[in-house]
């Protein structure tokens, strides 16, 4: 089978929705920018690009029609580019990655851009029109339950302190904090113009003084007596994402910085009122199509959507946790849902790179009840 | 002479700010400068006031967005701004050298023509003025603000002989119109007329209350309510003014009034309030005042201190058998009572009667701004004449001489025919000639009282009465108990229609008098109905009340509401059911019905449905305009300004909002008789709803608040009838849904949750406590 290689990534700067610094920013503009900046950076000719998958978990408003192909008139990609919006919520964006080498394996082009979008702020979660099918609803209701009660009965359901979480949340911060004093961040983060021309290059989410007291003074979020707060979950936030998918041919005669080599990729469902713990069995068959142990694993990017599944996954998975999530996750960097995919996709991939090591694993919980995950192996 | 387009406040401490917020309010721009600041932002004191407008409560700034028309500075670096500025309003320290120094600076920089004025409540005019030239003299006058400037109407004005009328005028009319303010011109003497007449009144019910033996709680009880006093009266009010501002204040009357005038007579420091200030007990914004939460306590006691001994105790609930007996309308039966209560009340309220008259015609010659001011400064309901005509001029002469007290020459010719009376149809009142002279509103102007004064009512029953307003306009006045609304004020509501058609009037005006438009329904009639398990009773109210709005809304002839104050529940159903409003500025209005565990069952619930979802700005769909107007009823919003109240859309964009209360009816009959013009009936709306598909999301939403413990079990009750009626009950979104469909959902829901034992604690509890029953 021809080789699938991961040949660039980039984000924007991840902001908190509603009152961080990419408000104002259109998801269409934001998302366009890092094409165009991922374009830039890699040097990959336009005319090669097959198509534009863009991974969105409330594909309306400013994120509708068809953002995909809206992004490549706005990134000032050639007309000959296709573009299609991925739906598969949190794993959106992934969910393109996988589309793509699923695609690419088929013969169906070389070279694809894989992108994410959230603007958690212009768009709301559940959108703007939630219209539920009232029998669903009364049948089976796990179908629409919310995620903070998700997070709540992973943490019942697996014992996961109130401590625990806050420890994992604020090691997550003084990773992130430390990657960004460290100037870690540079290479992957585009440089975002606002509408009245503010630039924009710093994460807004990171908390570096954040503390252990700080956390644990407060309330529980979403259930009464509950152990899940604001500060053990991540954040609504706006951002884009975006990583080249292409043959590892086309990637070696373009001269195109490789990262990694897609091994493997799985998706799978679970009981939707304990989505959290979706990654365990996805990740499972992604190992086991690789062909590897979870030992073999050198690399790990498991989204915190909240702290609670993510201890839950590694708990079950049993995961070496100085592996994972090396510059920190999701509670601190933030969550614009559909843009996270790429995102940790692209960064498994810049970090076993930059660490060393053969395989990295990439994965996240999707909504009602789902978990997707990539394993990529270093490129030769 | 030029408008007043822009202004500019030097001080930036709570009143300067307060007065900038005022301003912005009134939608003018406005700079508001402080001394340059030590850091590197120079203008940090003012910019650091201007922070503090949106965390301050009550709120100065009517909406949020007026901040950005305030723009703060230094008076060093900004000072080049003030040329562009019409008014210049100086709000720093008491004094003059100071203030004189500033005014120097100022003339270098201000535009010709412009006015400058200062807020002191203290210093004279003249003595601010003396050495400074002849052009500043001429544009200087005294604007004294009451504080909270937003909320207090009373605005002082005083200029000198050398002002010219144009100027006094120009500042008056804005002050009036643009500011909302009760304009009361002064002469110019120390405390103008509020605060003189205010502060001898504080005083002197102080040191009686001392030399009497009276407790703090009984004085406030028997000077309060039966005087038409708010119920702070003494003691609790200088609380929230501030108990060290006192000797300030007083210091300064004693050294600037004449030694003959009364003042001196009741002037004295008391030993306990100079320790109270000492150990920090300045009032509200101190550890406390004659009142305080009792230290420590988790449960909030109040505490009152003992003015002998200076010790705290529990605050006691007085049983002053007079105040009970006088009521609000019968002041004489306090000041007749033998009780040491009504001796008291004698003491202080007939030498602060008196006093206020011995000031004609120092203070002014007109008693009807003395009594405006008093209104509008101290929230008095009736002023000081208006109080005496209700006393009895005859029998207060009499009493005062018999009591050895002067009895001052302007109440002696009141004596035989009061100050105030009503002639052929026109109030007119006593002048200093003796004679009575016709009670003149200003243009713009147009009070109920005078309506009243011409005549009878066109028709009336004991809650509710129609007037005729002139010129074609029939006038609806509510007048129940805090104006709640009953089967009495639909009755009439309903006898107004064929009233103005067979009569040739040509619109309605919904308007009164009172401090609030109206609280809604009478939940207290709904409580007995339930009680005694009328359910029948509780849904041909329900029916009734639909019926009434749903016909002033398809009148031949437009309805415009008038509101002021709180227009709550009901009384806002009325307003979205209005053609047009024209709401005074402070009018609080919101759909509160599930406070009480019900819904809004007189089609507000469709209204304000319809109003959303016929909105072009915000997103579209089936659902932003349900999940909009559940969010604003389900959480019981309330707008606290009529500003915020059309955001919430309760006001159109094309409804008029008044800043000045007096001008609300005029505005409101202007507005009538613009709308009157080839008027058309509006046609029924169809609109467009999500049914049971968004009735779900609804749903969903209200049991993760429940869950996370944001909403209590009756909530989701509550919440689970709104959703059924807004998401337009069992409709698909290719159809529409008609008015008539809505109230029939209004009806079912209000009739299932009126017999829940939930909503009955509900109801109970808020008229025993008048907060609500979070169960």
């Amino acid at each position: 089978m021809v080789d699938i290689v991961l040949a660039g990534y980039a984000r924007s700067p991840f902001h908190f929705a509603n009152k961080g610094a990419l408000a104002r920013v259109r998801p269409d503009d934001l998302v366009a920018q890092v094409i165009r900046g991922l374009v830039h950076k890699t040097g990959v000719a336009g005319k090669d690009i097959e198509a534009v998958f863009m991974g969105c978990a409330f594909p309306e408003g400013e994120q509708g029609l068809n953002i995909a192909r809206l992004a490549v008139f706005l990134a000032d990609l050639p007309q000959s580019v296709g573009g299609a919006t991925v739906n598969h919520f949190c794993g959106s964006s992934m969910q393109a990655i996988h589309m793509a080498a699923g695609a690419i394996a088929m013969g169906a082009g070389q070279a694809y851009i894989c992108a994410g979008i959230e603007s958690m702020t212009r768009v709301p979660m559940m959108g703007y029109n939630p219209l539920l099918n009232p029998a669903l609803a009364k049948s089976f209701p796990p179908a629409f339950i919310s995620m903070g009660e998700t997070a709540e009965n992973v943490a019942d359901k697996y014992g996961m302190s109130r401590a625990d979480q806050d420890a994992f949340s604020l090691q997550s911060h003084k990773k992130a904090a430390k990657a960004q004093s460290e100037g870690r961040f540079k290479e992957e983060i585009v440089t975002i113009t606002g509408p009245d021309g503010a630039v924009i290059e710093q994460d807004g989410c990171i908390r570096a003084e954040s503390t252990i007291e700080g956390l644990g003074s407060l309330s529980p979020a979403f259930r009464e007596g509950g152990c899940v707060t604001a500060g053990s979950s991540s954040p609504l936030t706006d951002g884009a994402s975006v990583v080249l998918v292409c043959t590892a041919d086309y990637a070696k005669q373009n001269s195109l910085p490789v990262l990694a080599k897609i091994r493997s990729i799985a998706v799978a469902g679970c009981a939707p009122e304990i989505m959290g713990i979706g990654p365990v069995a996805a990740t499972k068959k992604a190992v086991e199509r690789a062909g590897i142990s979870i030992k073999d694993l050198d690399v790990i990017e498991l989204n915190e959507a909240f702290a609670s599944q993510a201890l839950a996954c590694m708990s079950d998975l049993d995961l070496d946790p100085a592996k994972i999530n090396i510059d920190g996750g999701a509670i601190a960097l933030g969550h614009p849902l559909g843009a996270t995919g790429a995102r940790i996709t692209g960064k498994a991939a810049q970090l076993l790179k930059r660490e060393g090591g053969r395989f990295a694993l990439a994965t996240q919980c999707i909504g009602g009840g789902q978990g997707i995950a990539t394993v990529l192996e270093a490129a030769e | 002479m030029s408008k007043i387009g822009k202004v500019a406040v030097i001080g930036a401490g709570v009143m300067g700010a307060g007065i900038a917020a005022q301003v912005a309010n009134a939608g003018v721009e406005v700079l508001l400068l402080d001394r340059p600041g030590e850091g590197e932002d120079r203008s940090s004191i003012a910019r650091d006031a201007v922070a503090r407008l949106l965390k301050t409560d009550p709120a100065p700034l009517m909406h949020k967005r007026k901040m950005k028309l305030i723009t703060p500075g230094n008076t060093e670096d900004d000072v080049d701004k003030l040329a562009e500025c019409d008014w210049i309003i100086e709000a720093i320290i008491e004094n003059i050298e100071i203030k004189q120094k500033l005014y120097h600076h100022l003339e270098k920089h201000r535009k010709s023509g412009s006015v400058v004025s200062s807020n002191t409540s203290t210093l004279r005019r003249s003595d601010l003025i003396e050495g400074m030239p002849e052009k500043f003299c001429r544009d200087f006058l005294i604007t004294h603000f009451f504080n909270p400037p937003r909320y207090m109407r009373l605005l002082e004005l005083v200029g000198g002989k050398e002002t010219p009328e144009a100027l006094l005028e120009k500042v008056s009319s804005f002050c009036d119109r643009s500011l909302g303010k009760g304009v009361v011109v002064c002469r110019d003497t120390p405390g103008f007329i509020g605060n003189r007449i205010g502060i001898f009144w504080l005083q002197c019910a102080v040191v009686e209350a001392m030399d009497r033996g009276i407790s703090i709680e009984v004085a406030d009880a028997v000077i309060g309510r039966p005087f038409g006093i708010p119920k702070t009266g003494v003691f609790a009010l200088l609380d929230m003014v501030g108990l060290d501002l006192m000797p300030h204040v007083l210091g300064s009357m004693a050294k600037h009034l004449s030694p003959e005038d009364d003042f001196h007579k009741v002037y004295r420091e008391p030993e306990l309030i100079k320790k109270m200030i000492a150990q920090g007990y300045t009032g509200r914004k101190g550890k406390g005042g004659f009142y305080r939460l009792r230290p420590d306590s988790p449960d909030k006691v109040k505490e009152a201190i003992n003015l002998v001994t200076g010790e705290y105790s529990e605050a006691s609930r007085p049983r002053v058998g007079v105040v009970k007996k006088a009521g609000t309308k019968n002041p004489r039966k306090v000041l007749q009572d033998t009780s040491d209560a009504g001796c008291y009340a004698w003491a202080v309220m007939s030498r602060t009667l008196a006093y206020a008259a011995s000031l004609v015609p120092e203070v002014t010659e007109d008693i009807a701004a003395i009594d405006e001011a008093m209104k509008s400064g101290y929230n008095w309901k009736y002023g000081p004449f208006e109080l005496m005509d209700q006393i009895g001029t005859a029998w207060l002469v009499h009493n005062l001489e018999v009591d050895g007290q002067k009895v001052p020459p302007v109440l002696k010719q009141a004596e035989e025919h009061g100050f105030y009376r009503v002639r052929y149809g026109t109030r007119e009142l006593l002048s200093m000639q003796g004679s009575y002279r016709k009670l003149l509103q200003r243009p713009g102007v147009l009070k109920l009282e005078d309506v009243k004064a011409r005549g009878g009512p066109v028709d009336s029953n004991p809650s509710a009465s129609l007037w005729d307003l002139g010129d074609g306009v029939m006038g609806l006045e509510f007048h129940s108990k805090m104006n709640s609304l009953n089967l009495w004020s639909l009755s009439m509501m309903q006898r107004a229609i064929p009233q103005i058609i067979a009569s040739d009037y040509k619109a309605l005006v919904v308007y009164n008098d009172g401090s609030n438009f109206s609280v809604g329904a009478n939940i207290g009639l709904l409580m007995v109905a339930a009680k005694l398990r009328a359910f029948p009773f509780i849904d041909y109210m329900v029916r009734k009340g639909q019926d009434t709005y749903q016909a002033l809304k398809f009148a031949p002839f437009p309805v415009v509401s008038a509101p002021s104050g709180m227009a709550l529940g009901g009384a806002c159903e009325l307003l979205l059911h209005s053609d047009a409003v024209q709401a005074h500025a402070e009018t609080y209005t919101g759909l509160v019905e599930v406070g009480v565990g019900i819904i809004p069952g007189w089609g507000g619930c469709k209204e304000i449905l319809c109003r959303w979802a016929t909105s072009t700005d915000g997103p579209q769909g089936p659902m932003p305009p349900v999940a909009q107007a559940f969010e604003q009823i389900g959480l019981a919003k309330v707008a606290k300004s009529a500003e915020e109240a059309r955001e919430m859309k309760i006001l159109r964009k094309t409804d008029g909002i008044t800043m000045n209360r007096e001008r609300v009816l005029a505005d409101a009959k202007e507005k009538a008789l613009e709308l009157a013009e080839g008027y058309v009936a509006p046609e029924p709306l169809d609109i467009v709803l999500p049914g049971p598909s968004g009735r779900v999301a609804l749903d969903l939403a209200v049991s993760g608040f429940h869950q996370s413990g944001k909403a209590t079990a009756h909530d989701v009750v509550v919440s689970a009838a709104l959703a059924e009626v807004l998401s337009g009950g069992e409709t698909d979104m290719t159809r529409t849904v008609s008015e008539a469909t809505l109230l029939e959902l209004e009806r079912k829901a209000f009739h299932k949750l009126c017999r829940h034992p939930d909503t009955i604690r509900r109801v109970n509890h808020m008229l025993k406590t008048g907060k609500p029953l979070r169960n």
